[in-house]
């Protein structure tokens, strides 16, 4: 009786301090965040005011709105390479009508965002009904819509697009309430995502064609549906980019968005999505896009030489990635204390 | 299975439909003017590549123009389908001052007269021209408007260009050559934004939140300086004093509307004609009849002359040039 009641504290005593050593590493990416924010603060006063975070914010719209189509195409296992290349070929479309009058502001936004819809269909029919692995799949659409871009703007940039249409400078330069558009768009796309992920059976459906395919389809979800809203979601956010980045540069250059998607990807791994699908939050890539973007400007406020920049950038993302699966062997070796303390705390 | 062999038989179709819609019809009878290029997205290569192929077409070549995107690997397999298709003469904006050496080397061998651009290479005799634009030249008159502009004292940045690129490393060596030398001129910035315009345009606004006292931008080329100038219009500063160089439409549009002080023009078009016209001399005489390598000096445009420049060419340098031949 005495020995079972000192087993009993021991493991109690275990499964407390599992939980909470799986707590700090589930909060990884917000508590390496906190800490960034205060190092920089520390370091360059002006770090810590708010119009530096307004600008921070801004910048970190970008990626963060990539992030959000690549996480759900994440999330069934998949992967979208071709949004930078999106995102640029919808700013040329933006500039394209802004530039020859073809009725300013609102039909350059429509327009834009229709082009990205053709891509990410594209890349949901070569997916879905092609076979072709999406990794391939979105490369080749890399390529087709970076050379679109080019093509239809034989590599000239449309510029002064302010000076046609007033309107489109808000999009990207605009304030509310000062906060700066683009960080208005980003928040109200991350919180229509995280209703989608956790609120409406397609949310589930994307989770569980991640995590088993098969196991989706027996259970009657439409794997090529929901496999093509990710894709399609994922164009549409780059659409946006494609459309904040014209305004905020008030020209639409064919060439932007060159290796913006692997700053999405990172931001996505940053947050504690799993690359093989079926495990992450959307939350989580807001949170790795900040890391990222928190870094980036913190590191040129110092003055820090842009290749140090990329090497603690790259150190960053392969750390995260490390103690991500750190995470996944701790919670298996501690499920058994964790499930003899409290029998519902399986999950 | 059918249906594979359908969707089989539909992509070939369309790719093929692709392909033919992507040639033109060729005189084959003509010789063959060669043309590499970094790339064909940047209005400077851009330009460089149409006037090198109109001036080719003017004197009888036909034309095929092809990018290298700044890597050698490619760039190799790029000279040899040149040599492969028998060319008469190679233009050629090289990808990297020591990489491109062999590259070179191999096309003169074959018999391929070979005719830099732009871009030096770091070994004389191997090509038979080298026409550059003086950066150096260019850097320091950009550095000397800049410092006049700024009063000679205050804060200032500077965006450097791609850090590998030998251009970028000349025209900071330019710049500071003018700059160091005055005492109050303060930098309190070198961010690289590798030649991009969205690049230079997040770094500047993070500067400024750093540097709320700044007071000029140097850039290593015209899309960094336009990046700069948008966010530096974004964040109410119209007064900071902004130069550039490259001499890009857009740039020269932006000093005229008081956005960019100054940039120094590249005269792209200028030495794209003379080595197709030295070229064409070289295969009709044996020789070039100018010295190897030939350095052309960069112009300087502000809002007094902006006027006088469109697409990269001085307007009556077209004019200079008709008169020389």
């Amino acid at each position: 009786m005495a020995t079972m009641q000192i087993l009993t504290q021991r493991d109690r005593l275990a499964s407390s301090s599992a939980r909470t050593a799986l707590l700090i590493l589930r909060g990884r990416a917000f508590i390496v965040l906190v800490l960034l924010v205060l190092t920089f603060s520390a370091l360059t006063p002006l770090f810590f005011t708010g119009n530096n975070f307004a600008i921070l914010s801004k910048h970190v719209a970008l990626s963060a709105i990539l992030a959000i189509g690549m996480t759900f195409a994440i999330l069934t296992g998949g992967i979208d390479l071709s949004v930078g290349s999106v995102a640029g070929l919808s700013g040329i479309a933006a500039g394209y009508v802004i530039a020859n009058d073809h009725g300013g502001t609102i039909p350059a936004i429509l327009a834009a965002i229709a082009v990205a819809v053709v891509v990410g269909l594209l890349n949901g029919f070569l997916i879905v009904r092609a076979g072709v692995a999406p990794f391939i799949a979105t490369l080749g659409t890399l390529y087709m819509a970076r050379g679109v871009a080019l093509l239809s703007s034989s590599g000239r940039t449309f510029p002064n697009l302010a000076s046609k249409s007033e309107a489109f400078a808000i999009v990207g330069q605009g304030s509310l309430l000062h906060v700066p558009v683009p960080v208005c768009i980003m928040l109200l796309l991350y919180a229509i995502a995280t209703f989608i992920a956790s609120r409406t059976p397609l949310g589930r459906h994307i989770y569980a064609v991640g995590g088993n395919e098969r196991a989706a389809r027996l259970a009657g979800i439409q794997v090529s549906r929901v496999k093509v809203f990710t894709y399609l979601a994922s164009a549409f956010c780059a659409a946006i980019v494609g459309i904040i980045i014209a305004s905020q540069l008030d020209a639409a250059h064919p060439a932007t968005g060159e290796s913006f998607e692997l700053n999405a990807i990172a931001a996505v791994v940053l947050g504690g999505t799993s690359l093989s699908g079926g495990r992450g939050t959307i939350t989580g890539s807001l949170l790795g896009a900040f890391v990222i973007g928190v870094l980036a400007d913190g590191l040129v406020m110092l003055g820090v030489s842009e290749f140090w920049q990329m090497v603690i950038k790259g150190a960053v993302i392969v750390l995260a990635v490390a103690i991500d699966q750190f995470q996944v062997r701790l919670q298996a070796r501690l499920l058994p204390f964790l499930l003899r303390s409290n029998p519902e705390a399986g999950t | 299975m059918r249906r594979m062999a359908h969707t089989l038989v539909a992509s070939m179709a369309c790719a093929s439909a692709l392909a033919l819609f992507g040639c033109r019809r060729e005189d084959y009878s003509r010789p063959l003017a060669f043309i590499i290029v970094p790339s064909q997205d940047n209005p400077f290569f851009k330009a460089e590549a149409d006037a090198a192929a109109q001036r080719a077409q003017v004197l009888g070549y036909r034309t095929r123009v092809e990018a290298h995107d700044d890597d050698a690997y490619r760039q190799d397999n790029l000279i040899d389908s040149a040599i492969a298709e028998n060319a008469a003469i190679l233009l050629l904006d090289n990808a990297g001052a020591d990489s491109s050496i062999s590259a070179v080397r191999r096309a003169t061998k074959a018999g391929l007269p070979v005719f830099l651009i732009d871009r030096a290479i770091e070994a004389d005799g191997i090509a038979r021209a080298q026409i550059i634009a003086d950066n150096s030249q260019g850097a320091t008159a950009v550095a000397k408007i800049f410092m006049n502009a700024m009063g000679g004292e205050g804060e200032y940045a500077e965006l450097l260009g791609r850090e590998s690129d030998t251009n970028a490393q000349i025209r900071t060596r330019g710049f500071h050559s003018i700059l160091d030398r005055v005492p109050k001129l303060q930098m309190v910035e070198a961010q690289s934004a590798n030649w991009s315009q969205s690049e230079a345009f997040q770094k500047t606004e993070t500067i400024l939140q750093s540097h709320p006292h700044l007071k000029g931008i140097i850039a290593g080329n015209d899309t960094m300086a336009l990046g700069a100038a948008a966010a530096a219009i974004g964040a109410g500063r119209k007064d900071l004093i902004i130069v550039g160089f490259d001499g890009s439409p857009d740039a020269i549009a932006a000093i005229q509307r008081g956005e960019l002080k100054a940039t120094a023009l590249q005269p792209a078009v200028l030495i794209a004609r003379l080595a197709v016209d030295e070229a064409n001399h070289f295969r009709r005489t044996g020789s070039t009849g100018e010295p190897e390598r030939q350095i052309i000096p960069c112009d300087l445009v502000d809002a007094s002359n902006a006027s006088e420049f469109r697409n990269f060419e001085h307007i009556s340098s077209s004019a200079n040039l008709a008169s020389k031949r």
